[in-house]
């Protein structure tokens, strides 16, 4: 994947985060949102590992923090990215240089190791049991 | 470019040409057929990835990302796990782009052996 194509595939997936995330606030103010996008949720009626994230969120918004860990702890690390990405990827567009894309592959290098990806899988598995048993 | 790597080029790419995409076919065959011979032990036991099998991961677990992981596009895998699925609509998409992304990805595997 080339550098450019990269930027725009962060670029239209913040995009689309950000106005997913507008909704679903506009949506918690006025009535609770029982619309969900997950297919995997939809079909098989049993969460994902990340299903919940934007209720995390929503609740983030508001200023729960307790509430964001307990709806789903991805919430968190997704409010990082959005809050980092947009000001890095402006950065590395205003000035020409590739230093999201170098990391991107670094990221890509590093999570395939063995010590690094058993854990985290790890972690997501733990997560997804306790989505389910939270009944999400 | 003598006979014999003519050979191997056309009986490599016949048991391959799914493996990659049309357009691919005709710059390979040019290049395998310049390739030096000790190249081919390396070509020949190269693991490919069948967009078949991929399309099938696709379909039952596209929502966790994991035909993304599959072929080796770790970093955009990551991002579908973490969104379930880009909000179902990222699955679906893939569900049509999956096996053209496993070709290149092949592509670019058999690019960095020539």
């Amino acid at each position: 994947m080339s550098r450019n194509r990269l930027y725009l595939i962060l670029t239209l997936a913040l995009t689309g985060g950000y106005a997913w995330l507008a909704w679903a606030f506009y949506r918690h103010s006025t009535a609770p949102a029982n619309f969900s996008p997950c297919i995997v949720k939809n079909v098989t009626g049993i969460a994902c590992p990340s299903c919940g994230s934007t209720r995390s969120l929503v609740h983030l918004l508001n200023g729960h923090v307790q509430q964001a860990v307990l709806a789903n702890p991805i919430g968190l690390l997704l409010a990082v990215i959005m809050v980092v990405l947009p000001f890095w990827l402006i950065f590395d567009i205003a000035t020409g240089k590739d230093t999201v894309y170098k990391n991107y592959r670094t990221f890509e290098k590093t999570i395939v190791k063995k010590w690094i990806a058993v854990p985290l899988v790890l972690l997501i598995i733990i997560n997804w049991i306790w989505n389910i048993q939270k009944g999400i | 470019m003598d006979a014999n790597s003519n050979l191997k080029a056309d009986m490599y790419l016949m048991t391959n040409a799914r493996f990659f995409l049309g357009h691919h076919i005709t710059f390979l065959r040019e290049k395998l057929t310049g390739m030096h011979d000790s190249k081919w032990p390396q070509i020949f036991s190269s693991e490919l990835k069948d967009p078949s099998n991929i399309q099938i991961v696709s379909l039952l677990a596209g929502g966790f990302g994991i035909d993304r992981f599959m072929i080796g596009d770790t970093g955009l895998g990551v991002a579908k796990l973490l969104t379930c699925g880009g909000a179902g609509i990222w699955t679906i998409v893939d569900w049509f782009l999956i096996q053209d992304a496993t070709k290149q990805k092949n592509m670019e595997k058999i690019q960095s052996m020539i």
